[in-house]
């Protein structure tokens, strides 16, 4: 059987954890294709809400990838976002589609070799984990915010 | 910005010769303020010396990476002509009307027309030139890779074939048939800022450069440890490919006059370049190599440098030994290099083998320089550098020429930074008063209003050359993107941030009337800001375009699996397209500017700084808490080349005091401080009736100086015997008859710096004692001097002072940190007992008199408070702490706030003036605008759903958010930072952040996560 | 204000599983500041209950909704163009919000998604604690403005009792002796004859021990 390829999403702050990725381009540091950045401002810009519908469109891991502790450019957004991740990784827990495909990490800006490795590790663990639950069956039948 | 001519009006137009990183850094200020700048090097491409390095100290960053995206930004290269294989001529004509004439040597390519896709040095590798700091070839190569011009250069003589070698370029770029010319510019201006050569150390037999492959200098060692070096990264010696155990650093080769042909000053840098080489190794490679640097004295006096010694000695565990090795043989038999170096205990000599050997070679003017100087006669200094005078840092001995950098003496990266700014700031004032130009010079189509359109969007693949074309397919995945919906157009555009194909896609924006953007290219982190303009160009709102970063975030780190690359380029593509349809156009806010300065401190630094606003035109209010102009330069007498202290003084303070464009406010304390760059308000308190006033300034300088340290030690302070450095200097020009009667006088280095108190080196101190011991001998020639010391940091020209005290009689002996000279009071004197280390022996000499090197420390408290008011940022010792060590020495990381002076570290007169003038100069890179530009990027509350939960308020980081008397939050626009911690945290989902709303990163997670699309 | 808070995910589960197609409102007012039951987490519960069933192969409608304030009619009204296309409501507000929705649409199974808890005040970000019962009988004027029915484990009116220690009530050393309080408070505001004073034994007819309560303010009302 073919390798289980996860699809992983990482939300990174554009002052540390994507400019490490963009350092990790620029060494050539190779790392799984699986990892998916989505650029926000700040860690601490991530909300829950975007953290659950990555998991509900159907991605298998996500992560969280802000400065170091107290290098948050706007003084402390990687911490409260690392309150929101562990509230959400209880959320997933009582459904059933595990917390642990949830994490959150540090790094600054120069650490592309620590970008790699996160990305590798994660993905590692998340193809152990196997596919996100709500893929097993059929497709669902999404629901529409009107408010 | 990459003219072959030069085609702007002359009027304020500015030459500054040289593109390292003085030289940028200079022309960057002058085109921020406004003004026209010609920047010319002899090279390929731009950077200078930088390019070579690694890293740099003590951050051990690259920073060319960090400076030169910096270059192309937005308007700057509206003002400025990079002319490159250029040199000067002739210069004619006198200060604001120079006649400069240029000579370009050909590089057979079309500027204009190259991509550096690297298609010529494929075939043709043997004519094609390069830089070999960004050395295009190597895979791995570049933390930034982009060279500026970005185009390869062709040696005509070289080729073989030169009709093959045309039809090899694709892009018809060379131009065979292109001859030298010269170019006659009409400049009011010119900066000098070419650098210097290192010394070449091929003379030297006893060390076997040149004949022992593992003999490197200092800079080759750098391109080993480059990853874009030959070695790509990796740590081997030359000889054998071996990785090294153990090597070693030899200091002072070509500096400090110990070898044949080298030079009497010293280098500055080198100490520090060393242990920044050893370090690196240590992190880089294995902790087990073995560093050993072997040096005279280890100067290490910058700020901070002196921890950053500590921590190579103690965390990294680099070998610090102080000898001067004898030579370095090659040892036939095992390879390796026979070190015989006599320990500096006096003990017999040792012989240590090493596998590598690093040569510190010294800075040295070229011979080139030297006859550009000649042409346009500049005086230069005994050693070749262009002179310069202690009251004027950067003005050459012609008016209207400046320089700044390695020409003006030897220096590390920060002190050029300050004279480039320096320089920019006296050129700027040379020319004509203060332009200020609207930023907005470029013809822009009018916005187009786009609100009521369906989304077409336009989807624009980069190659990059080969670095993302050599991984995917960029033609099928343009083909891809059309299959994405709303997509009306997709194509592939090679380099998509090359002139030819801006000049495309603005095209196909307008003809296609497309209003969303998609580039698939390299990071929007450098190149957001250049697409956005693309956009403002092309008559479309700026945020409507969406940067899909196949190449740093897919093709570079995917290359070793092209099928997961390409998967991952389409993943990012239909991200950005799915997410660029909900980008609606957004509004910048701009405010108007205040172009008063505030600058605190009226000693020389802030009056210096205020007289280069003020004579510029710009109102300046100087406030000082004392009753009196001066601060502690007002109490020295001379300098160390014998300038009259008072006398420069007095003038200058009669002149900022009879400027019109400066008010001086007196008993002023800063009492409270809100606003932001371009428009703050402080709060003073002034005294004797403390009362209040406030001002209202664009830019805050901090002058505020530093203190004369005085620890209670030594009996300073107990016995009238005792004196500090700064009460000799006093001593030596009042009472003469004193100084006559003295026999013998002691010096004690190091008091109270470099210890647990305070671990800074005070940098000054070392050169007060030798001016001093000058003096002294002066005016009694039999007078006995010792100067007990732990590392004399006689930095740069200072030197030959050490060596002329030395020459002239005056004892300097050494002492350990651990074993400080005791002192004891005698009648009429003092006991000073000493171990001298090469006898071993404790020696115990009379002292009429016991002159302390007590130098500067912070002062704490003022700059504790200040810290607090204007909520900046300090370091251990007090000092203010500046945005970054290296490349922005004295802009402190809150904006529109800059430091001169001691306030930023000890440093002497001529030091603090370079720093006035520069700060003066970074200070009008944001005077020169007329408003402030607010981004878009801030966080808009929707009335109707908020909740007025305080959730806002509390999370707020800058304390933005309030609620209005309407009973909703409110954010200010002008004051949000844009981070988005609000919006997340809503329970109402009532705050949106601009560029970044919610609907747009779940459009993202969409366009990643195939389940809803299909 | 009025403080709730989720229920469980699993209870909550378990009462929407029999229904199809379901219509979870938030309320913008008091469990939106107690981030209870706001847009927020309307969209983070939604999400979870389709995570869930599609978890089981399952599919699940679930229309999302925030109305102003679930406790007034007109309000609820807007529900209205809704209802014929869902089988149950799921309310994320207090139960007034949920007795309300009940009371319009009669034909409609209303399932509560959080436990209303208690009249507080929030303490600091993200703490809310209990201060008011509504007994109908304010005291707090004699209790130097800490009430004693809603903070007392014991609802003493003329406390302490013996299990203060330290200021901290004896069922828990989280809580605090909200009789040590008064006390604390009383002195400070030089008013400690007032707790001389003995309380007389409380009306309780003005609370739930009257049956349950209206108000008519006849100025007001049609």
């Amino acid at each position: 059987m073919k390798q289980f390829e996860p699809v992983i999403v990482a939300f990174c702050c554009h002052y540390c954890a994507y400019t490490a990725a963009d350092m990790a381009g620029s060494k050539r540091l190779s790392y799984p294709a699986n990892v998916n950045i989505v650029r926000v401002p700040c860690s601490g810009k991530v909300d829950a809400i975007h953290l659950m519908k990555a998991f509900e469109k159907g991605a298998d891991g996500v992560y969280v990838a802000g400065c170091l502790e107290g290098d948050c450019h706007f003084k402390n957004g990687n911490t409260k976002v690392a309150r929101r991740v562990a509230y959400v990784k209880k959320l997933l827990d009582e459904i059933g589609i595990g917390g642990e495909r949830l994490e959150m990490f540090y790094m600054s800006a120069g650490m592309g070799e620590r970008f790699a490795r996160v990305a590798t590790e994660m993905t590692k663990k998340i193809r152990k984990l196997g596919p996100n639950p709500t893929k097993a069956m059929s497709t669902g039948n999404q629901g529409e915010a009107v408010a | 910005m990459m003219n072959d001519q030069a085609t702007m009006p002359s009027h304020n137009k500015i030459l500054v010769v040289g593109g390292g990183i003085g030289g940028i850094r200079a022309a960057m200020d002058l085109a921020e303020s406004g003004r026209n700048v010609v920047l010319i090097d002899k090279s390929v491409s731009i950077g200078g010396l930088i390019t070579q390095l690694d890293r740099t100290f003590p951050t051990n960053d690259c920073d060319l990476c960090t400076l030169s995206p910096r270059l192309s930004e937005g308007g700057r290269q509206e003002h400025i002509d990079l002319l490159t294989m250029t040199e000067v001529k002739k210069v004619s004509g006198d200060v604001g009307n120079f006649t400069v004439t240029l000579s370009q040597t050909p590089r057979y390519i079309d500027l204009e027309k190259c991509t550096a896709c690297g298609d010529c040095f494929k075939v043709f590798p043997e004519c094609v030139s390069f830089n070999p700091g960004l050395d295009h070839r190597a895979p791995t190569c570049m933390r930034y890779p982009q060279a500026i011009p970005q185009a390869y250069a062709i040696d005509m003589h070289k080729c073989q074939d030169v009709k093959a070698l045309e039809n090899v370029c694709k892009a018809g770029a060379i131009l065979p048939q292109q001859t030298s010319k010269e170019i006659e510019l009409e400049v009011g201006a010119v900066i000098l800022c070419p650098g210097a050569d290192v010394f070449d150390p091929s003379g030297l037999d006893h060390f076997e450069y040149g004949k022992n492959p593992d003999v490197v200098t200092s800079l080759e060692y750098e391109r080993i440890l480059s990853a874009s070096g030959p070695t790509q990264g990796e740590l081997v010696r030359p000889s054998d490919g071996k990785k090294p155990e153990k090597i070693a650093w030899i200091q002072c080769v070509g500096s400090r006059g110990l070898q044949k042909g080298a030079a009497s000053y010293c280098s500055s840098a080198c100490c520090m370049f060393a242990l920044k080489e050893a370090i690196v190794t240590k992190e880089r490679f294995q902790d087990s190599i073995e560093t050993t640097i072997f040096y005279m004295d280890m100067r290490t006096f910058g700020k901070e440098y002196e921890q950053y010694r500590e921590r190579a000695e103690n965390e990294f565990h680099v070998n610090l030994v102080r000898s001067r090795p004898h030579s370095i043989v090659g040892d036939e038999a095992t390879g390796g290099l026979d070190i015989t170096f006599a320990p500096d205990d006096g003990s017999p000599s040792i012989t240590e083998t090493f596998d590598m050997a690093v040569l510190s070679t010294g800075f040295k003017v070229s011979e080139s320089v030297r006859k550009m100087a000649g042409t346009m006669g500049i005086e230069l200094n005994a050693h070749d550098f262009a002179k310069t005078d202690e009251f004027s840092p950067v003005a050459t001995s012609v008016p209207g020429i400046y320089v700044c950098g390695l020409f003006e003496g030897p220096k590390d990266i920060p002190e050029t930074m300050v004279q480039a700014s320096a320089a920019a700031c006296l050129a700027a004032k040379a020319t004509q008063p203060a332009v200020h130009i609207d930023e907005d010079t470029l013809v822009n189509l009018p916005e187009r209003d786009v609100s009521s359109e369906e989304p077409r969007i336009g989807i624009f693949i980069c190659d990059c050359g080969l670095n993302i074309g050599g991984v995917v397919d960029t033609q099928n995945l343009a083909e891809f993107g059309k299959t994405l919906p709303q997509v009306a157009v997709s194509q592939v555009v090679g380099h998509g941030c090359s002139r030819s194909s801006m000049d495309i896609i603005h095209k196909t924006i307008v003809d296609e009337k497309l209003n969303r953007v998609v580039i698939g290219g390299c990071s929007p982190r450098t190149h957001e800001t250049k697409f956005q303009d693309l956009l403002q160009r092309a008559g479309l709102n700026k945020y409507l375009v969406e940067i899909a970063n196949i190449r740093d975030q897919d093709t570079w780190v995917h290359a070793d699996d092209p099928e997961a690359a390409k998967q991952k380029a389409r993943h990012l593509i239909r991200m950005a397209t799915s997410s660029v349809k909900n980008a609606h156009p957004l509004i910048e806010h701009s405010l108007p500017m205040h172009k008063e300065i505030l600058v605190v401190g009226g000693g020389v630094s802030g009056m210096t700084t205020a007289l280069s606003l003020a004579d510029q035109g710009f109102k300046v209010f100087l406030a000082e808490k004392a009753p009196q102009l001066g601060g502690l330069a007002g109490r020295i007498k001379k300098t160390i080349e014998g300038r009259d202290v008072p006398v420069f003084m007095e003038a200058l303070t009669q002149k900022t005091l009879q400027h019109p464009g400066i008010e001086v406010i007196f008993n002023a304390i800063i009492v409270d401080h809100t606003g932001m760059p371009g428009m703050f308000k402080t709060g003073l308190q002034i005294a004797p009736q403390m009362y209040y006033r406030q001002i209202e300034h664009g830019v805050t300088i901090l002058a505020t100086g530093a203190l004369q340290n005085r620890p209670e030690t030594f009996l300073l302070g107990e016995n009238p015997a005792v004196m500090t450095q700064l009460d000799m200097d006093t001593l030596l020009e009042e009472d003469l008859d004193r100084i006559k009667a003295m026999r013998t006088v002691a010096m004690i280095q190091c008091v109270g710096s470099r210890c647990p108190e305070n671990q800074n080196c005070s940098r000054i101190c070392c050169q007060s004692a030798v001016k001093n011991a000058l003096r002294l001998l002066d005016i009694n020639p039999d007078m006995r001097i010792f100067v007990l010391y732990r590392d004399m940091r006689t930095y740069g020209f200072t030197e030959d002072y050490y060596l002329e005290a030395r020459k002239r009689g005056v004892i300097f002996v050494r002492y350990e940190k651990d074993a400080p000279p005791q002192v004891r009071p005698e009648k009429d004197g003092i006991e000073v007992t000493f171990v001298d280390p090469i006898l071993g022996q404790s020696l115990a000499l009379s002292a009429d008199c016991l002159c302390l090197s007590t130098g500067l420390v912070a002062d704490d408290e003022a700059s504790e408070d200040l810290a607090m008011i204007f909520r900046l940022q300090r370091t251990g010792e007090g000092f203010f702490l500046e945005d970054h060590v290296k490349l922005r020495p004295l802009d402190l990381s809150t904006p529109g706030f800059f430091v001169a002076g001691t306030a930023h570290s000890p440093k002497n007169i001529k030091e603090c003036i370079a720093d006035a003038q520069a700060a003066a100069g970074r200070a009008q890179t944001l005077l020169a605008k007329n408003s402030i530009e607010l981004g878009a990027a801030v966080a808009r509350v929707d009335s109707n759903k908020c909740a007025a939960c305080l959730v806002c308020v509390r999370a707020c980081p800058f304390d933005i958010p309030f609620i209005n008397a309407d009973g909703y939050s409110e954010i200010d626009p002008a004051k949000c930072h844009g981070c988005g911690v609000c919006a997340a945290e809503c329970p109402a989902k009532a705050i949106q952040l601009m560029q970044f709303e919610d609907d747009q990163i779940l459009a993202k997670l969409d366009g990643l996560l195939e389940r809803m699309v299909a | 204000m009025i403080t709730a808070e989720r229920k469980p995910l699993e209870e909550i589960i378990d009462s929407v599983k029999p229904f199809q197609r379901i219509l979870l409102v938030g309320c913008n007012e008091c469990v939106t500041v107690c981030a209870a039951g706001g847009r927020k987490e309307v969209g983070i519960l939604a999400s979870a209950l389709q995570m869930n069933f599609m978890k089981a192969g399952q599919t699940i409608d679930i229309k999302e909704l925030t109305l102003e304030r679930q406790c007034d009619p007109e309000y609820v009204e807007e529900l209205s163009t809704h209802m014929d296309q869902v089988d149950a409501v799921l309310s994320m507000a207090c139960g007034c919000g949920v007795q309300e929705i009940a009371r319009r649409y009669k034909d409609k199974p209303v399932l509560p998604a959080v436990n209303t808890k208690f009249m507080g005040a929030s303490e600091r970000q993200g703490v809310w604690a209990e201060r008011c019962q509504g007994c109908g009988d304010c005291l707090l004027g004699l209790t130097g403005g800490i009430c004693p029915i809603a903070r007392c484990s014991k609802r003493l009116l003329n406390g302490p009792c013996g299990g203060s220690t330290n200021g901290k009530c004896e069922i828990s050393p989280e809580v605090d002796c909200v009789w040590q309080l008064i006390w604390d408070r009383l002195k400070a505001l030089g008013m400690e004859d007032r707790y001389e004073d003995i309380m007389p034994a409380k009306n309780w007819q003005t609370g739930r021990g009257g049956g349950p309560r209206k108000i008519i303010r006849e100025d007001l009302a049609e």
